[in-house]
């Protein structure tokens, strides 16, 4: 039998939609750009008896700042990659929303259904993830944050439960001497799912040398994830000296070990586990160069 | 000086597709429609055991359920007549029909797919080539020796081997005896789907003893005849009509969902809409096929070809449909463009348990020169020879002969095609720096030769109508070809040239929009018709000027006098006056290109034995490979493509930048996957179809040498710029990272590998490339 037409609703507040939320509790389904929702409710991985449609509600719109960046949950890749403030305090996060879907997706797409999507591929995760990131989750019950890194559980699985709606996300500005970028692997220039992701956010010291790291991945485990191991490793390497991209350079070496043994990835229609595993090395010391040239620390010879 | 031929006219039904106002097949609504579907085997390998409808029967709004117990189930096809309606009782391939239900809505039909009991007994499948040619495999086609070859050849059949093509000189285990070197490879390239936006479609009617289809369709006459052979009615009972076509590129040549839709309409009494979902479109819509090359090659010490033994096994998937044609296609890869020797070729199609492959663009051509070109730079690279220098050395020359014994009256072209590419970017300056290669690859390729016609018709308001059966499958050789050539004929401006749709009960035969045919061939046809209508306007227009016909000529929509343009009639007053005297202007011309001369003992299972109107081709392309993701960049792509004589300069170019594109993305990016017969890729997502910014501008020269036997000597253009595209490019990659590449597609992971290999010892290290592509950092 045809499943039944679920209801609609468009909420136009955020009190009207998690009263929605908390009435329907498992049933209810929220819809924002619908990039994902639509395409799993046509195939039928979703059925729920009413979608709460939230597109229209203006507060989840925002980017405010005030010491942190809080980016509402309704804002879009589109957005997120063209804003020339959050270009400047959160280049990685542009980077990763200029390389979602295709125009379109961008488009409509939002940063919170990104997330709330839970899937092990979604770019903005990354770049978030370094950015020390925690989102805002609302119910009629009250506000709840949650690091970014502990909202994902598990593949398609985040800590939002059925009557909370994710308002806004809440990052860290780059500082000085800071450089990030997210590097995404696909077979096409554009319109790919990850095959992997890295985002890096670099502290160098006076010398160049990394004072501090913050690496991030997508698509190389069932969750995006921090890898604190490889952060560790990376700390006070200089990529100034010559042959520190040599693969035998003490810190790079450790760093890429650290990886290596952090990650997970798995084999599927868009690369094999071997692959995904091969390109991470080269994907590493890519991000430690291109921070290096962005935070103006020394230009790489070449 | 022309008035339309050479320029770039713009085509007919260009602002109505742009605007979003043309009709195409999945547009086409018909009062009382309904809606039709398949059920479709879900695995490859099976023996229906039972079908239990009478669920699916009773769901509100269905209209009829059909299976293979329902109808006569005759096997038809192409070549050999190995392919029944419904699968039944066997099932061949996963997406084989099993049965069609019509239903009011399409949510009844989805309903009653899904109630349909369909008991499967599943057996083991032929999952692959050498599986297929194991002395124990299963047989795909238990009966095929009952089977009937439409083209009365006969051929050895063994196992599951659907063809074979064997073609031998003499001498070449002698020559391979006594050879100073000996190179061997083997190729392989996996199947590309055609991809068109549109996928198949058909809205069929039944009424007063006839059935009507409208199609989105490149070959309506086709689709008449097998709609025909498959219901066993006569093809005059089967009128076919054409729309536009949202791409077809080969994969609407044979039939698809037609014979289905007017078995369901004539069990209906209503018309029947049918059209594939996209995965549905994939799976069964017969696709490049893959194959695995293998080529020896015999040379003497300073690296003359001396011998060459070339063997090709092709997956035909289930069934032949033109299988034992494309097996003649070897013939026309090896020794066309390069000397080889003495030379033996061998061809196979074999039956596997996957979806049939058929059709597309340059058919096998890609991966065959693929094959050549990657042996040659292999020869080269074992032998320290200059690629270029090679090749030139056993360039053939005008007048020498294919393996078919076919004459190649102007094989000088090729000389020119490498130096007009050599003046534009010497191919020694290209592909220079780390990781960054260059390659080339050259093809011969034919003017499809077969049947087409054509009437015109001067219209009483002095425009002229042009009807054809001839589609225009997104090309522009009917909206723009056809059409200026009928306007130069005629002196009037080509937007006065009104062209019809194909309808099969208006035209004449034509043999469908394949192998770049309808320009050269349907030109021909349109400028016979449109030469009688012009006798008769002169002779019209002589009655009434009181002059002799000979002193008459056509221009800027007028008849006029030589020398005294001012006395004139407008052809508006001329087609009036024709109707008052002896009736309306009208012409039809037919043609086809006669069969060049060959030698028909030259090879055995030589179905398609020769390549009239040939035309040559040279590709270069300069690529970068990224060392950390094995991501590749077409930084350059140059090609020199001799035409006959460019009758559409948008047109021209247009065509050879889509085919390049088809073949990156055949080269680099499409990949269908096969594992134990079934697709591994399913939508457009993991397919990976190229997009505009993997593409870059290609770069053409365009070579005219008129042929005096076509309409202002233009020759086939749009299917063959696909042709040596992965060949190019494979060289490219290959020279950029020092290793073979020998696959199509070239996936990322054997790049990487590759690199490794060279690394040594698996101690891959850390490669950064500046600049390089794959690993983007993004950002508008």
């Amino acid at each position: 039998m045809m499943a039944p037409v679920a209801e609609f609703r468009s909420a136009c507040s955020t009190e009207e939609a998690v009263t929605w939320l908390a009435e329907l509790g498992a049933d209810g389904c929220v819809l924002a750009g619908g990039t994902d929702v639509m395409m799993q409710y046509a195939r039928h991985e979703l059925g729920p008896a009413a979608f709460v449609h939230i597109e229209g509600i203006e507060e989840l719109a925002g980017v405010g700042r005030d010491g942190v960046v809080r980016i509402g949950a309704l804002v879009t890749h589109r957005r997120l990659a063209e804003d020339a403030a959050l270009r400047t305090s959160n280049p990685a996060l542009a980077d990763a929303a200029a390389t979602v879907g295709g125009w379109q997706t961008q488009s409509v797409g939002t940063l919170g259904g990104n997330l709330c999507n839970g899937s092990p591929a979604a770019d903005s995760a990354p770049p978030l993830l370094v950015a020390d990131a925690t989102v805002e989750l609302q119910s009629r019950a009250g506000i709840r944050r949650v690091p970014l890194e502990e909202f994902f559980l598990g593949r398609r699985r985040v800590d939002r439960r059925p009557e909370e709606l994710l308002t806004a996300v809440e990052v860290e500005p780059l500082g000085s001497r800071q450089a990030e970028v997210y590097l995404k692997v696909g077979r096409r220039g554009a319109m790919v799912v990850a095959v992997v992701g890295l985002a890096a956010r670099l502290s160098f010291d006076a010398r160049g040398a990394i004072a501090a790291a913050r690496v991030a991945l997508c698509s190389a485990a069932p969750t995006p994830l921090r890898v604190r191991s490889v952060e560790q490793a990376l700390v006070g390497l200089d990529a100034a000296l010559p042959g520190w991209q040599d693969a035998t350079s003490p810190s790079l070496r450790d760093g890429i070990d650290a990886l290596m043994h952090a990650v997970s990835p798995i084999g599927d229609l868009r690369s094999s586990e071997a692959y995904r595993r091969a390109v991470l090395p080269g994907l590493l010391a890519r991000a430690i160069e291109i921070c290096r040239a962005r935070a103006g620390v020394g230009v790489p010879e070449g | 000086m022309t008035v339309a031929v050479g320029r770039s006219v713009a085509r007919s039904d260009g602002e109505a597709k742009v605007r979003g106002v043309a009709d195409y097949g999945v547009d086409v609504v018909l009062p009382g429609m309904c809606h039709g579907a398949l059920w479709r085997a879900p695995v490859p390998s099976a023996r229906v055991v039972s079908i239990d409808a009478e669920a699916a029967r009773r769901v509100p709004g269905v209209l009829a359920v059909l299976t293979g117990a329902d109808v006569e189930n005759r096997p038809t096809g192409i070549s050999l007549c190995d392919q029944p309606l419904f699968a039944w009782p066997l099932v061949r391939y996963e997406g084989e029909p099993v049965a069609a239900v019509a239903a009011e809505t399409v949510e009844a039909l989805e309903e009653s797919l899904g109630l349909l009991r369909v008991e499967l007994a599943e057996t083991p499948a032929v999952a692959d080539l050498a599986s297929a040619l194991a002395p124990d495999a299963p047989l795909v086609h238990p009966d095929w020796a009952s089977y009937a070859s439409l083209s009365g050849a006969q051929w050895p059949r063994e196992r599951n081997v659907v063809c074979e093509l064997f073609s031998d000189t003499g001498g070449v285990d002698q020559a391979f005896s006594s050879a100073a070197h000996v190179v061997e490879d083997t190729y392989r390239a996996d199947r590309q789907y055609q991809a068109s936006l549109e996928p198949h479609v058909a809205v069929a009617e039944y009424g007063a003893g006839r059935f009507t289809l409208h199609v989105a369709h490149q070959f309506p006459f086709n689709v008449r005849d097998r709609v025909a052979s498959a219901l066993g009615v006569r093809p005059s009972e089967v009128r076919v009509v054409g729309h536009h076509i949202g791409g077809g590129f080969g994969a609407k040549l044979d039939v698809s969902l037609e014979p289905y839709a007017a078995l369901l309409a004539r069990a209906v009494g209503r018309p029947v809409r049918m059209e594939n979902g996209r995965s549905e479109d994939l799976m069964t819509a017969q696709c490049r096929e893959n194959a695995v090359v293998t080529i020896r090659s015999a040379l003497s010490e300073s690296g003359e070809l001396l011998a060459c033994d070339f063997d090709v096994v092709f997956d035909s998937g289930a069934y032949a449909i033109d299988a034992p044609y494309l097996a003649s296609m070897p013939m026309f890869a090896v020794g066309s463009i390069y000397r080889v020797g003495q030379a033996r070729v061998r061809c196979r199609a074999v039956y596997t348990n996957s979806s049939p492959t058929g059709a597309f663009r340059g058919v096998s051509g890609t991966y065959l020169v693929f094959a050549v070109e990657r042996h040659l730079d292999h020869i080269a690279r074992e032998l320290g020879l200059d690629r270029r220098e090679l090749r030139l050395r056993h360039l053939r020359r005008s007048g020498e002969k294919m393996l078919n014994g076919q004459t190649l009256a102007d094989a000088d072209i090729l000389r020119e095609c490498f130096d007009r590419a050599e003046e534009l970017a010497p191919f020694s300056s290209l592909g220079k720096g780390p990781y960054r290669g260059v390659g080339m690859a050259a093809c011969v390729w034919l003017t499809n030769p077969l049947a087409g016609s054509a009437v015109v018709k001067l219209n009483e308001d002095g425009t002229v109508g042009l009807v054809t059966a001839a589609t225009d499958n997104g090309s522009g050789a009917v909206t723009m070809g056809l059409r200026q050539i009928a306007a130069e004929e005629l002196g009037v401006d080509a937007l006065d040239v009104v062209i019809s749709m194909p309808d099969t009960d208006v035209s004449g035969y034509d043999a469908g929009s394949q192998g770049s045919r309808t320009t050269r061939v349907v030109g021909m046809a349109v400028k016979a018709a449109a030469e009688r209508v012009r006798e008769r306007a002169l002779a019209v227009a002589a009655d009434h000027l009181e002059i002799s016909p000979a002193d008459l000529e056509l221009a800027a929509g007028s008849v006029q006098v030589r020398g005294a343009p001012s006395r004139r009639l407008q052809l508006a007053e001329v087609a009036k006056l024709a109707a008052a005297h002896g009736g309306p202007i009208t012409g039809a011309g037919s043609y086809s290109t006669p069969m060049p001369a060959y030698a028909p003992t030259c090879a055995t299972g030589l179905l398609f034995p020769v390549f009239p109107t040939p035309t040559y081709h040279l590709h270069v392309a300069e690529v970068e490979v990224d060392p950390s993701t094995g991501n590749v960049r077409v930084l350059r792509y140059i090609v020199v493509q001799e035409v006959g004589r460019v009758v559409n300069p948008t047109g021209v170019v247009g065509q050879i930048q889509g085919g390049v594109a088809q073949g990156l993305g055949y080269a680099l990016w499409e990949w269908l996957a096969l594992e134990g017969g079934r697709y591994r890729q399913r939508t457009f997502e993991s397919y990976g179809l190229p997009l505009s910014v993997d593409v870059p501008r290609v770069e053409v020269v365009t070579l005219e040498h008129p042929d005096p036997e076509s309409p202002y000597g233009a020759k086939g253009v749009a299917e063959p710029p696909v042709v040596p595209v992965a060949a190019a490019v494979a060289n490219a990659v290959s020279d950029a990272i020092g290793a073979e590449i020998n696959c199509i597609p070239i996936l990322p992971e054997a790049v990487l590998d590759a690199l490794a290999s060279q690394d040594g010892a698996g101690a891959r290290g850390v490669h950064l490339s500046r600049g390089g592509a794959g690993a983007e950092a993004g950002g508008a």
